[in-house]
């Protein structure tokens, strides 16, 4: 597995490419139920670096992470990726299409398209051909070892075989930025280990990830390791 | 891959949904099509009658509820043909007569044996009747070959036994399926001497049709002239109400039409919130969303439309068959009825999309992926 595992993610060089630090600055969520998911987060993380969050379930991760992806906007405060607010972006349609890779714990794929239409579809509206975009999803399928099973339903594979068609997508525009939310929450060991080894490929290639987990033993493999509770960044063994 | 395949990707994951979809878009271009296609052909067959002849105009009787009871008497005719502009103009009776069970509705036309040049009537086979002669007939060639008649044979019709002088072609399938008899003889026939159901007109050479028209409209108020099949719906009431009946079904096969294709799509929006969740949060835009929904449904409503197509081919074909149907319908495949199936499919499609492609567009990426 690990020679048909090929390099990940693009030279630090690649096309398109922006800086990708995350800033967080005295962010707050507060959810409309009332839940204040967030509580003042300032956080920095540099580029390049691999950060991992974890926490007690509820304690705001996956929060944090929606804001870094600008699926969401904070209640108070300042969320920067590579040194832009995210709430000055007019379109953050590209910022989410060509900025951040997105990968999450569970329903990652179009249950009614091929994987190779998965990793396809995050290409629709970017400079690339229908050709390119064919031989680029292979190529990327091919690096994650699904080669010969792009025209697998996400049905017709296993748990992580999906998770790494959602890196390969995640990986597609060619990000700097990659964030994943416990991606390997619902995999058996061997089956995560394999994602794990995609990702330290991608690191390797200077893509900056920041990975939500709950398990230690995931959490220490990276750079970093960030500890949350009640929506608070803390301080280890708090 | 190019959008447009992967959204036949997606539907084809979705093939009875999207069956649902195209048979109900079907089933309404069906209704639509055939309606218009039977008003048309019965508007054609009515009309018809006043294509029989090589006329630059047809002059008819104001307002009566369908053109074959249109009646014109000879003062009348006198003061058309005083209109200047007018070089001549033939007065035609035509009558329908039930000839037997499986001929309904046979046409019968009066008209004078000096008039049959001038009105554009070949003879084909034998010679004309006489003027005066109560018991000669010519035959449409069409006619003649559904009866087996020949020059020489007997035809009956109108309680008479008829001497068939001679085959006629007018170049008119309509003119071509009846007879034609003494003007004064089907005129005693029906009871109405004097009178006649149409005025067929020549223009003199150099005045505009158009002219002579208006002169006519503006001397004889009681009568109108027409110069088009289309115009014809003038002097016929049946087919203003028949056409008015069509749009008002049209309207309505839409509306119910856009009702199921608004609840399919609205359906299969929630089904797929999740899915449209995950595409907006890996950079799909709003727009994009919207016209994937938006998109697989106008698919399905052209496939539906052309299915519907076919589908009211057959529903015609059982129609013009039904014995109470058969010589009156004659379906008419023109491209307007093509053109309403297309506009019906497309208009259902967008009525129906409009609130689900607006409720797609206000999804918001999170809301949609937390969605169960
Ligand atoms: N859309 C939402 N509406 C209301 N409350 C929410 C919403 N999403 C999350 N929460 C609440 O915010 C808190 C943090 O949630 P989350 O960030 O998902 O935690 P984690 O990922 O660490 O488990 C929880 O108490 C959760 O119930
Ligand atoms: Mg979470």
């Amino acid at each position: 597995m690990s020679e048909a595992i090929r390099a990940l993610g693009e030279p630090a060089a690649a096309e398109g490419s922006q800086p990708c630090e995350v800033d967080f600055d005295a962010v707050v969520k507060v959810y409309p139920g009332g839940v204040r998911a967030l509580d003042r987060v300032d956080l920095r993380i540099a580029e390049g670096e691999y950060v991992t969050v974890t926490g007690p379930s509820g304690c705001g991760k996956s929060t944090m992470l929606h804001l870094a992806a600008a699926l969401d906007v904070p209640t108070s405060g300042t969320v920067r990726i590579g040194g832009r607010d995210l709430s000055a972006i007019p379109d953050l349609s590209s910022f989410r299409r060509n900025q951040v890779g997105l990968i999450f714990q569970l329903h990652n794929l179009i249950p009614g398209q091929p994987i190779i239409a998965n990793v396809e579809a995050v290409m629709f509206g970017t400079h690339r051909s229908g050709h390119e975009r064919r031989n680029r999803a292979m190529e990327l399928l091919a690096r994650v070892d699904l080669a010969g099973r792009e025209h697998r339903l996400p049905t017709q594979l296993s748990g992580g075989e999906r998770q790494r068609v959602a890196i390969a997508r995640a990986l597609a525009n060619e990000p700097r930025l990659l964030l994943a939310d416990e991606p390997t929450g619902s995999l058996d060991p061997a089956a995560a280990d394999l994602v794990l080894q995609l990702f330290e490929r991608v690191r390797r290639r200077g893509v900056t990830i920041v990975m939500v987990t709950h398990d230690p033993g995931i959490a220490r493999l990276a750079d970093r390791t960030i500890y949350m509770r009640e929506g608070r960044i803390v301080e280890p063994g708090l | 891959m190019s959008f447009l395949a992967y959204m036949l990707r997606g539907l084809w994951s979705k093939k009875v949904r999207a069956a649902g979809l195209t048979m109900a878009v079907a089933f309404a271009v069906m209704t639509v099509v055939s309606l218009q296609v039977t008003s048309s052909g019965l508007e054609q067959s009515a009309a018809a009658v006043i294509s029989i002849g090589k006329a630059d105009l047809t002059v008819a009787q104001k307002g009566v509820s369908d053109i074959l009871s249109s009646s014109i008497d000879e003062t009348e005719l006198a003061r058309i043909r005083a209109v200047p502009g007018v070089s001549s103009a033939v007065g035609v009776l035509v009558e329908t007569e039930k000839v037997s069970a499986s001929v309904p509705l046979f046409i019968e036309i009066g008209i004078a044996p000096q008039d049959l040049a001038p009105f554009g009537v070949t003879v084909v086979a034998g010679r004309p009747y006489a003027a005066d002669a109560t018991n000669q007939v010519m035959m449409g060639w069409r006619a003649a070959s559904t009866f087996g008649l020949h020059v020489g044979d007997r035809f009956h019709t109108n309680g008479t036994v008829y001497d068939v002088t001679g085959i006629y072609s007018t170049g008119n399938a309509f003119g071509d399926a009846g007879a034609m008899f003494p003007l004064v003889a089907l005129q005693a026939y029906n009871r109405v001497p004097g009178m006649v159901t149409l005025a067929f007109l020549k223009v003199a050479p150099g005045v505009p049709v158009t002219t002579v028209a208006r002169r006519i409209d503006f001397r004889l108020p009681e009568l109108t002239s027409i110069r088009t099949a289309s115009q014809f719906g003038r002097a016929d009431r049946n087919l203003v109400f028949l056409q008015a009946a069509v749009n008002g079904s049209t309207i309505l096969a839409v509306l119910i039409g856009a009702v199921i294709v608004g609840n399919t799509m609205l359906l299969s929006l929630f089904e797929r919130t999740r899915e449209l969740g995950l595409l907006r949060a890996v950079g799909w835009t709003r727009r994009r969303t919207v016209g994937l929904l938006l998109g697989e449904s106008l698919v399905l409503a052209l496939i539906g439309a052309a299915v519907g197509v076919c589908l009211s081919f057959g529903v015609l074909a059982i129609l013009e068959r039904l014995p109470t149907l058969s010589g009156v319908l004659h379906a008419d495949f023109t491209s307007a009825a093509f053109a309403r199936a297309l506009l019906t499919a497309v208009a259902m499609t967008i009525i129906g999309g409009l609130y689900p492609a607006i409720r797609a567009a206000r999804l918001t990426p999170l809301e949609a992926l937390s969605y169960e």
